[in-house]
C-alpha cells in the first residue's frame, strides 16, 4: 500500500529557520472548540502538508495564518502564532499588511470581476503605486512563475472570468505571489480542478518553495506525499503526529497515523 | 442497475384502490389556469388600447406640441404636458440622487459588516418601510416635514442665494411654502430606498464568500473590497435595483400629489412647487371633461410608456446577475 505512494524527492533541511510557530493554539466557532492545543513549525520555504479526516481543523488552522477569521465576529483564536517572532493574532496587528505578506489561495479559483492584468496589478496596487512598465514588469513575472504568462499574454485585457478553471487558479497564484508575500497558504488548491491542471499546479508548487514558506492543507495523500516536506496529520481539532513527510508516510510513530494514510479510515 | 432500483420501488403490495378519476375534470382545470394566465394579457392589451384611444385626441388636436408646450389652460382648452413631465423627471431624480447612495450604504453595511443581531432588525425595518402605504408618506410629508423644511430650509437658504447666478434661480423658493419638487423628491428617496436596498442586499447575498475572502485575504479595506469586487461583481442588477426603484419614483402618485404644490407652471427653481404627471392627473380626473379629459389620458399614456420602458430595462438587468 505504502509503496504505491510515490515520494517526492525529499530536500528537507533541517537547520531551515521556523518561519511560522504556532503555539498552544485553540479556536472556537462561537462554543465550539475547533482546534485543541496545537503546536506546529512551519520551516522557511519548505512545504508543509496539513492532512486528516473533513473536519479534523486543518482549514480552520489554515485560515488563523492570515486572520481570515476575524470576518466573523464569532470566531476567535487562543495562544500565539509567532511570524518571524510576532504574534499575529494580537489585538494591536494591521491585518491588511498581515495578509499582504501571508497570501492565500482557495479551494475555488476566485478571479475577481476585472481584466486578467487588473487582477494581478490589484493586489500590488493597493501598497505601492509603481509607474506603469514597472507594474507591466510585475504582472508579467507573477504571470510567468505561474505557469500562466504563454497562455494569456495575448489577452491581458480580457476578463479574467473567462479562463479556464485551471488557468482560472493559477490566475490567483500569480495574484498571491505579484505581492511579493513571505508565506503562502494553499487551501485545497486542486480539489476542483480536472487531473491535468492539478499537475500544473503541483508542479508549481515545487518552483515555489524555493522562494516561499508554503502550507498546504490537502485531502489527497498522494499530493501530500509528492509535494511536501513536512506533514501534520490532524484529527478532530488535534495534531496526532507532526514529522517529515517520509516519515509520516514510510514509518508513522502513530498507530492512527498508519490506519489514516494506508487508508483504513478517513 | 435500473431493474435493481425498480425492484426496491415496487411496494410488495399495490397501492390502496383508487377511485379512476374522471378525465374532464382534469381538462376543465387545465383550461382553467390557461384561461387565468390568458387574463393578464387581455387586461393589459386592455388597459393600453383605451388608453391609446382615450387619449388619440389630445394627440391628434396638439400633436408634438403636448410634449413640448407648457400652456395648461382649462378655459381655452389648451394643452401641453411639458412642466409635468419635467416635474416627473425632476422628482425622479432627486429621489435617486438622496435614496441611491443611502440604499447602497445599507446594502454594504447589512452584508459586509453588521453584527447578525443588527442585521436582523434592519433588515425587517427595510421590509415594514416598503410595506408602508404612499398616503402616510404623503401626510407625514405634508404635516411634518414640509413646515420643518419650510422654515429651517427653504427661508434661510433662499435668502442666503438670493441674486446669486444659477443658484439664486435653481435654489431660489418665490413662495417658501416648504412645497415643491425638491420636497416631493426627498420623500420619494424614502419610498424607493427599500427596494433598491433590498434588493442589492440579496445581490450582495448571492456572491460566493470564497470571492469576498480572496478579496480580504491580498490586504484589501472594506472599502476596496467593496469598491473593486463585490459591486463590480454584483454588476448590472445594482442597476436594476435602481431601475425598479426609478419605475416607482415616476409612478408614485398619493405621496407627491400631497407634498409637490400641484402649481401649472414650470419654474426653473427646484424649491418651487410643481407637478408630476401623475399629480396632475389626481388632482384634475374629477372634473375633466371632453378634451381636458383626453389631455389627462394622453399624460398617462406617456407615464404608461416611460414606466413601462424603464421596469423591462430594470428586469432584463437584474436577471443578468452573474452566478457562479
Amino acid at each position: 500500500m505504502l509503496s504505491t505512494l510515490e515520494l517526492s524527492p525529499q530536500t528537507l533541511d533541517a537547520e531551515a529557520p521556523v518561519r511560522i510557530a504556532v503555539k498552544n493554539l485553540d479556536f472556537y466557532y462561537g462554543e465550539h472548540k475547533a482546534l485543541k492545543n496545537v503546536n506546529l513549525d512551519f520551516r522557511d520555504r519548505h512545504v508543509t502538508a496539513l492532512i486528516g479526516p473533513s473536519g479534523c481543523g486543518k482549514s480552520t488552522l489554515l485560515r488563523i495564518f492570515n486572520r481570515i477569521y476575524s470576518l466573523y465576529p464569532e470566531q476567535r483564536a487562543e495562544g500565539e502564532i509567532l511570524l518571524d517572532g510576532r504574534n499575529i493574532i494580537g489585538k494591536d496587528v494591521d491585518v491588511n499588511e498581515l495578509r499582504s505578506r501571508v497570501g492565500m489561495v482557495f479551494q475555488k479559483p476566485t478571479p475577481f470581476p476585472m481584466s486578467i492584468y487588473d487582477n494581478v496589478a490589484f493586489g500590488i496596487r493597493l501598497y505601492e503605486k509603481p509607474p506603469k512598465s514597472e507594474l507591466d514588469d510585475r504582472v508579467e513575472g507573477a504571470l510567468r512563475r505561474a505557469a500562466l504568462w504563454d497562455e494569456v499574454k495575448d489577452k491581458l485585457k480580457s476578463s479574467g472570468m473567462g479562463l479556464s478553471g485551471g488557468q482560472q487558479q493559477r490566475l490567483c497564484i500569480a495574484r498571491t505571489i505579484a505581492q511579493h508575500p513571505e508565506v503562502i497558504l494553499f487551501d485545497e488548491p486542486t480539489s476542483a480542478l480536472d487531473p491535468i491542471s492539478t499537475g500544473k499546479i503541483e508542479d508549481l508548487l515545487e518552483q515555489l518553495k524555493s522562494d516561499f514558506t508554503i502550507a498546504i492543507v490537502t485531502h489527497n495523500m498522494q499530493q501530500a506525499a509528492r509535494i511536501s516536506q513536512y506533514t501534520a496529520f490532524m484529527y478532530l481539532g488535534e495534531v496526532i503526529e507532526f514529522a517529515p513527510t517520509n516519515t509520516i508516510f514510510m514509518n508513522p510513530a502513530k498507530k492512527q497515523t498508519q490506519d489514516y494514510v494506508t487508508g483504513r479510515f478517513g | 442497475m435500473t431493474a435493481a432500483t425498480d425492484m426496491t420501488r415496487i411496494p410488495g403490495a399495490a397501492p390502496a384502490a383508487r377511485k379512476t378519476p374522471k378525465a374532464g375534470f382534469d381538462l376543465a382545470f387545465r383550461n382553467a389556469s390557461f384561461a387565468a394566465a390568458l387574463f393578464v394579457l387581455v387586461l393589459l392589451a386592455g388597459i393600453m388600447i383605451s388608453m391609446v384611444i382615450g387619449g388619440w385626441p389630445a394627440f391628434r388636436e396638439f400633436g408634438l406640441g403636448f410634449i413640448t408646450s407648457s400652456v395648461w389652460d382649462t378655459q381655452n382648452e389648451q394643452y401641453g404636458a411639458w412642466p409635468a413631465i419635467v416635474g416627473t423627471l425632476a422628482t425622479a431624480l432627486i429621489a435617486l440622487v438622496i435614496g441611491v447612495p443611502l440604499s447602497l450604504g445599507i446594502a454594504v453595511y447589512l452584508t459586509q459588516l453588521a453584527p447578525p443581531w443588527f442585521k436582523k432588525p434592519v433588515g425587517t425595518a427595510i421590509e415594514l418601510l416598503a410595506a408602508v402605504p404612499s398616503i402616510i408618506y404623503g401626510m407625514w410629508g405634508l404635516f411634518v416635514f414640509v413646515p420643518l423644511f419650510a422654515a429651517y430650509v427653504q427661508i434661510p437658504l433662499s435668502n442666503l442665494v438670493e441674486g446669486m447666478p444659477i443658484v439664486g434661480t435653481v435654489l431660489y423658493a418665490r413662495s417658501p411654502s416648504g412645497l415643491g419638487i425638491f420636497t416631493a423628491g426627498f420623500i420619494l428617496a424614502f419610498m424607493i430606498i427599500p427596494f433598491i436596498a433590498s434588493i442589492t442586499r440579496d445581490m450582495l447575498e448571492q456572491i460566493p464568500s470564497v470571492l469576498r475572502e480572496s478579496a480580504y485575504g491580498i490586504g484589501a479595506t472594506t472599502w476596496e473590497v467593496v469598491r473593486h469586487v463585490l459591486v463590480p461583481q454584483a454588476g448590472v442588477s445594482i442597476i436594476g435595483a435602481i431601475m425598479l426603484g426609478l419605475g416607482r419614483a415616476l409612478g408614485e402618485t398619493m405621496a407627491v400629489t400631497f407634498v409637490v404644490g400641484n402649481a401649472n407652471r414650470l419654474s426653473p427653481s427646484l424649491l418651487d412647487p410643481g407637478s408630476t404627471i401623475a399629480s396632475r392627473i389626481a388632482n384634475e380626473f374629477n372634473e375633466a371633461l371632453g378634451l381636458q379629459l383626453n389631455a389627462l389620458i394622453a399624460l398617462g399614456c406617456i407615464l404608461f410608456f416611460v414606466t413601462f420602458v424603464v421596469l423591462v430595462i430594470a428586469r432584463l438587468l437584474v436577471s443578468r446577475v452573474k452566478r457562479y
